[in-house]
């Protein structure tokens, strides 16, 4: 018996039923699935950017229209400084500018489109009489660019703090 | 002698015997058609057919399409902190019943390159319910993996998986200042660092036959499911 399964002839037969028998499986079977795919984008646009127009000083009056230069709309606000002597008294005939919270600043109510400018603010310097010299006055115009809520209104956020920071914001959610 | 006739005289016989034909029967051709099974799967947004790919007539038919678009109005721009509509859903468009899975991938680039400083969290998408599972294991903040519960019959589509998209407002806080001067004013300019960026919304959907459900989603999906009576599947 041994010697039987010694010989070559036994193990090659053996191996070559194997194979035929392999070879007699049924072909690979694969389940119904199909797939598809889309992709979107859309660019975001920030940022904005406002000139005073050439002020014009008449009678002790500065007359301020400030241009939105960049391609964005945004809101204004406009403070004017001066030494301590002097007050300044503010005209607006167009009832667009408006102060808040007594802060100094006078806003723009509307959007300010681009290439578009405010109407008027006039900022007259009360000097006294003995004191007109030549003097100082600086005003400061900022603008904001406009966020809007989810229902598309716009709004100013003039508390905005600067963070000039570059980094991953946990910030959002995402469902 | 006699043995040797007879013997011949039988053999004579039996060679007689074997002329007579076999008696034959040949049936009629019958003509069996396999119908094999059409599955086909369509992406929606608002309502419209975006991408689809079905087999049909023995082959593969697909179309593709472009999600986000007719958003905004022409010379409009996209402005961060507005919820606008986008309402993803699937349709099956094949003859046979399916399951199926969304994954959304959401991601920033400029100028065709990634933006890794900017959170894919900043692309809100407002989820509509409709029973959408979650895969809690296999979502990130940049990807996400919903399946439909359901069976999804043929021609019938499901409830919208997303209702909105917002860009959180946060992106328009991070900026940088250079200041310039011109002798008469001096010039604050704030540069917004994300202005220009491109947020990207990708979604793909996969879907599979609904026999033997459990082993036809961990072969094709590779994903570990409980289907109950209904038919309906829930994630291990």
């Amino acid at each position: 018996m041994r010697k039987f399964f010694k010989k070559k002839a036994v193990w090659l037969t053996a191996a070559a039923i194997l194979v035929i028998g392999c070879v007699s499986v049924g072909p690979a079977m694969a389940y119904f699935t199909t797939y598809t795919s889309a992709a979107g984008s859309q660019v975001i646009s920030l940022g904005a950017q406002t000139k005073i127009e050439e002020p014009k000083v008449e009678n002790w009056t500065k007359h301020i229209d400030i241009k939105n230069t960049g391609t964005n709309d945004c809101y204004v606000r406009v403070k004017a400084f001066c030494g301590d002597q002097f007050t300044i008294d503010y005209t607006d005939e167009s009832g667009n500018w408006e102060t808040r919270n007594n802060d100094g600043y006078w806003y723009y109510k509307p959007v300010v489109a681009p290439n578009g400018t405010t109407s008027e603010l006039l900022a007259k310097i009360n000097v006294p009489e003995n004191l007109k010299s030549s003097f100082n006055v600086v005003v400061v115009q900022e603008c904001t660019g406009v966020l809007y809520d989810t229902n598309g209104q716009p709004y100013a956020d003039w508390t905005q703090v600067i963070d000039t920071t570059t980094g991953i914001s946990e910030g959002g959610s995402g469902n | 002698m006699i043995l040797v006739i007879a013997a011949v005289a039988l053999l004579a016989f039996s060679a007689l015997q074997s002329t007579r034909a076999a008696l034959t029967y040949v049936s009629q051709d019958y003509t069996a058609s396999l119908a094999v099974s059409e599955i086909g799967v369509t992406l929606q947004e608002n309502g419209n057919d975006i991408s689809s790919r079905n087999y049909s007539n023995n082959d593969w038919h697909e179309t593709t399409g472009t999600l986000l678009t007719n958003m905004i109005a022409p010379g409009d721009k996209f402005l961060p902190g507005k919820a606008y509509d986008e309402k993803i859903s699937v349709l099956n468009s094949g003859k046979i019943d399916e399951y199926v899975r969304v994954t959304i991938t959401k991601s920033w680039t400029r100028d065709g390159e990634k933006v890794t400083t900017l959170s894919p969290d900043y692309i809100e998408l407002g989820m509509a319910g409709n029973g959408w599972l979650l895969d809690q294991k296999a979502s990130t903040n940049e990807r996400l993996v919903y399946y439909y519960p359901s069976v999804l019959a043929a021609g019938a589509a499901t409830g919208d998986l997303t209702k909105d998209i917002t860009i959180n407002n946060a992106i328009a806080s991070k900026y940088t200042e250079t200041t310039t001067s011109d002798g008469t004013y001096t010039t604050i300019t704030t540069t917004y660092q994300y202005d220009g960026v491109q947020f990207n919304v990708d979604a793909e959907v996969d879907a599979v036959q609904t026999h033997n459900a459990q082993e036809a989603i961990k072969s094709a999906w590779g994903v570990d499911v409980n289907v109950d009576s209904n038919g309906t599947i829930s994630l291990q």
